[in-house]
């Protein structure tokens, strides 16, 4: 046993050796993976290009596969910085003392969730969640997610006083918007929930089948998307630092990066303007 | 017929399966399966190899994760063999085992996050596991004579190193390589969490339909694992396994409060955390039992007998096509290919591509474990039939599969299907990450909200599990005095 | 401790007694020959006195006990294993010391295989593995020499030669043959073995052919 000990030991060693001499000072960033990666690895990387010009200094975004990663890994401070959804803003700031929401999109002030039905159920758009869903196959998005998980079933409970599971005849997790929507555009779902950014962005690049999926309902707005950046950053990178990465993205206003979004600016944002995220996650007993 | 022991036994759990089947939620949801899986089949047949510039540091880094991993579960593995004898060993060999890959992985990145660390753990931690159990097999098999024939006074280390190793080392070594394949199929899964393997980007283009760039990631996997005799060499062993350590990428730094902070804050749970004390504990646990932990294992285990019966079904089906004794060379050699195919894609990944092309069930995930199982079983039963000489007037056709061939294999058919009935759940239970209801979504849920109190309990149940079907599986064995070598 | 002693040997299998009580008393310069009807007991009496003698002899078991693996060089080898460090044991797995090399390779002169130093022991004639286990024996250099059948592989000259060897090496020596004429002409006292008892204890000089005859 303690030979096996001091091996593993050693390897630990030497594994450190070779790798942890990278990123001395680099200011890394991540994003919750809402989306299609290829898009998200093209959006943040520019903004990496833009971060790095404005702050002079080496800012590196990193990809993440779940909503959780992302929280995990600005907890561990493996990432300083990250473009963060309500819910899971509200859990990675909780997490970290003293770390708090800069900057959100101006959309993000009153955010909307679409629920999309295939047109095989022959549902149209209503002004409430119709009753007819009752029954059907349903998907949210991931887990953690606000638009894709938080907030529709806050609105399944409402409308019908029961958990999702026994609202629908079966439920899912697509993993994000873009497959919820491909979900139920080839019918494996009948019914699914997803972020209207999304779904507005493909509409306009033209990738959706409309004759195949339509919006059924429009949920009331609610504070969503906020860059969120860690407490301790000043120390780590320079006494104002934070107010350097908050002013860079409050300037930034190049379109074709803003479009990738995709919002028309960012504007300033406070860990306060998320408390109602806080309340619906607590009730449903997503948190603590 | 029903006086057979071997039969009985089939027939028994041919019966639990089918009852489960009741329960079990199968179903092909997708509006359009086919079409889907159409474009797939398009996609592997029109691979895109330039696609995505990451693509050959992927397949680098599978190698590299996967030749740590393996050496440093080896040495590990190596060590705990020798002291298998001591029961404490045993049972925490056994409990590591027990515990998946995949989990493992998610364990670690909570706290060591993208280090690579986390990825070489992930792997040499079940993999000590394993070795220790199958070396300690290996070595008490070795021939006794030589060492009771030494000089008394001889040392301890000696007497191993001269009469010990050289006996078993021919298979010491083959069970290595042959772990080391596997090593290869856990290196590319770890992907799916997002550590910088294969997985990662095929995950990424299938979620995207672009089924060309998957079909290309799969074409170069099945080519990396099978010309494995070509390229893995004992005079270039040492050159790999020095030189792994330097391709498995930068990661990001380990921050160790993290791991200090798991360990006595983020594991313990909640109600103690908070102070509610034992009292606090037991409604928890209730809680957690009733909602997660039972209808986790209630369909993990249902699955898991569904999917062990399909694979029995399907290897029955399967074996004829690469044995001898049917069929010519064209049918042969395709067989072959097909079942190589089969048997490395991990389930893992063949379970992700059938939900995203038929929509969730327990169907996919059966299909995936039977495909992949069947595989290798189907395998090395049609090569043993291969070693079978049949008198020259042997029916032909369904007569000779029916009357000569089945009886002559069905013992170590048996044998091998309940050797890996365990390793079924395991992958069974990590299948549900992927949206099926086995324990591994509750596992999964728990982590995605940020309670690794209860992912920790889920993950500690999941074990338990596993232990108890594989102290079943050798009792059942033993029973039927079934032998078999070790597969993973 | 050249000559010894033994008392009360027994052995039983499956609850049947094999061997004995019986009494061996074996002083130094004594040669002995186990003679006897095969199954009578010779190989469980010799395997007996190597444990009673706590494994102070050299032993050429009937199975020979070689590690097929290794090479001729590591098999002869291992007769010496207690004589040095763990280190120096382990050097020599890979690459052997000169001096070693050389004595090894001495007795297999005398044995009169040295071409064979290193070949695998699996890859050797059934003969040639046989004076291997001689060869280890040679080389531990205990006081007693225990062989169990030693030369059954071996063809005429071979087996006169080798048991020359022992002969003049081993001035104790306890060997089970079942060649009666070569127990006679190595060997200076005859113990026949009959039904697990000593049914016979004479030194060879006091023996003729026939008077072993009757234990067959």
């Amino acid at each position: 046993m303690t030979q096996n000990l001091i091996r593993k030991l050693l390897i630990i060693g030497l594994c450190s050796l070779f790798t942890a001499t990278a990123s001395a000072k680099t200011f890394i960033f991540t994003a919750i993976p809402d989306e299609d990666e290829t898009k998200l690895v093209e959006r943040f990387r520019g903004i990496a290009d833009y971060l790095s010009e404005e702050l002079d200094a080496d800012v590196k975004y990193i990809p993440v596969k779940s909503y959780a990663a992302a929280v995990s890994a600005f907890r561990n401070n493996q990432v300083q910085l990250a473009w963060f959804g309500g819910l899971s803003g509200v859990q990675a700031r909780s997490l970290v003392p003293g770390s708090q929401a800069i900057a959100q999109g101006t959309e993000d002030q009153a955010f909307y969730v679409y629920f999309i039905a295939h047109e095989s159920t022959g549902l149209d758009r209503q002004d409430s969640l119709p009753e007819e869903v009752r029954g059907k196959t349903f998907t949210f998005g991931s887990k953690g997610s606000t638009s894709g998980r938080l907030i529709p079933e806050y609105h399944i409970r409402e409308t019908f006083g029961e958990a999702p599971e026994d609202v629908f005849s079966r439920v899912g997790f697509s993993g994000n918007h873009t497959r919820t929507l491909r979900l139920v555009e080839s019918g494996t779902y009948e019914v699914g929930a997803m972020n209207y950014a999304v779904w507005e962005k493909e509409l306009e690049n033209d990738n959706i089948d409309t004759d195949a999926v339509k919006v059924i309902w429009k949920t009331p707005g609610f504070p969503n998307y906020q860059w969120s950046i860690r407490g301790d950053v000043d120390e780590n990178y320079g006494e104002g630092f934070t107010d350097r990465v908050r002013e860079a993205l409050l300037s930034l206003d190049d379109p074709e990066l803003l479009e990738s979004f995709p919002r028309s600016a960012f504007i300033p944002a406070s860990n306060d303007d998320y408390e109602p995220i806080r309340k619906v996650a607590k009730e449903i007993g997503i948190i603590d | 017929m029903l006086s057979y022991p071997t039969v009985r036994t089939s027939l028994i759990f041919l019966a639990i399966a089918l009852v489960g089947l009741l329960f079990a939620d199968i179903a092909i949801t997708a509006n359009n399966p086919w079409r889907d899986l159409g474009n797939f089949f398009l996609g592997v047949l029109t691979p895109n190899f330039f696609s995505s510039e990451g693509l050959l540091t992927a397949l680098l880094r599978t190698v590299a994760f996967a030749f740590v991993g393996v050496t440093v579960g080896g040495v590990c593995g190596f060590f705990l063999a020798l002291v298998y004898r001591f029961l404490p060993v045993r049972v925490f060999c056994a409990f590591i085992r027990a515990i998946h890959e995949l989990f493992w992985a998610l364990i670690f990145l909570q706290f060591f996050g993208f280090h690579p660390l986390t990825g070489v753990l992930a792997i040499a931690i079940p993999y000590s596991g394993i070795f220790a159990k199958v070396y300690s097999e290996i070595l008490e098999e070795a021939d006794p004579e030589p060492g009771r024939l030494l000089p008394p006074g001889t040392g301890t280390i000696a007497a191993f190193l001269y009469t010990k190793i050289p006996d078993c080392w021919v298979q010491l070594i083959t069970y290595t390589a042959y772990r080391l394949e596997c090593g290869l199929r856990s290196s590319a899964i770890l992907g799916f969490v997002g550590l910088p393997t294969l997985g990662f980007y095929l995950e990424t283009s299938f979620s995207q339909g672009m089924y060309s760039d998957a079909g290309a990631m799969l074409i170069l996997f099945y080519v990396l694992i099978a010309t494995i005799p070509l390229w893995v060499r004992p005079k270039l062993l040492p050159v790999y396994i020095v030189g792994a350590p330097f391709f498995l990428g930068d990661g990001l730094p380990i921050v160790w409060g993290n791991v200090e902070r798991f360990f006595t804050e983020d594991i313990v749970p909640s109600p103690l955390r908070d102070g509610e004390g034992l009292a606090g504990l037991l409604p928890w646990l209730n809680e957690l039992m009733v909602e997660q932990a039972l209808p986790g294992i209630w369909n993990t285990v249902i699955l898991t007998q569904i999917a062990l019966v399909a694979t029995g079904i399907l290897t029955l089906l399967l074996f004829p096509l690469i044995s001898n004794h049917f069929g010519g060379p064209i049918r042969r050699t395709s067989g072959h290919v097909f079942l190589v195919i089969a048997r490395s894609t991990p389930e893992y990944i063949l379970a992700y591509i059938l939900l995203q092309l038929w929509g969730p069930s327990m169907l996919p995930a059966v299909v995936a474990l039977a495909l992949h199982n069947g595989g290798i079983i189907g395998h090395l039963i049609g090569r043993q039939t291969n070693t079978i000489r049949l008198r020259s007037d042997a029916p032909k056709g369904l007569n000779r599969y029916g009357w000569e061939l089945v009886p002559r294999v069905y013992r170590s058919f048996l044998a091998f299907l309940f050797y890996r009935w365990e390793i079924i759940m395991r992958e069974t239970a990590i299948l549900g990450i992927l949206g099926i209801y086995t324990l591994g979504f509750y596992v999964d849920s728990a982590i995605q909200s940020i309670r690794f109190d209860q992912a920790m309990v889920l993950i500690l149940i999941t074990a338990m599990l596993n232990i108890g079907v594989d102290i079943l599986g050798r009792y059942i064995r033993r029973k039927l005095a079934l032998q078999t070598m070790p597969t993973c | 401790m050249a000559g010894f002693d033994l008392s009360g040997l027994t052995a039983s299998f499956g609850g049947e007694r094999v061997i004995g009580p019986l009494t061996l008393k074996v002083k130094e310069g004594d040669q002995v020959a186990l003679v006897g009807k095969s199954g009578a007991g010779k190989s469980t009496l010799i395997r007996l006195i190597h444990q009673r003698v706590d494994g102070q002899s050299s032993l050429v078991p009937q199975e020979l006990g070689l590690v097929n693996a290794l090479p001729v060089f590591h098999n002869v080898f291992m007769g010496q294993l207690d004589k040095h460090a763990t280190w120096y044991n382990t050097v020599t797995l890979v690459r052997p010391f000169k001096q070693d090399r050389k004595q090894v390779l001495e007795l297999l002169d005398a044995l009169r295989m040295s071409e064979k130093l290193w070949i695998p022991t699996a890859s050797l004639s059934g003969g040639q593995r046989q004076r291997v286990a001689i060869a280890r024996a040679l080389y531990r250099n205990a006081p007693v020499l225990l062989a169990d059948e030693p030369i059954s592989a071996l063809d005429g000259p071979m087996a006169h030669h080798v048991m020359k060897l022992l002969r003049d090496r081993f001035t104790t020596s306890v060997i089970a043959l079942h060649d009666v004429e070569m127990a006679m002409k190595y060997c200076n006292r005859i113990v026949g073995i009959q039904n697990g008892q000593i049914a016979l204890d004479e030194p060879t000089d006091q023996l003729a052919a026939a008077d072993i005859m009757s234990l067959y």
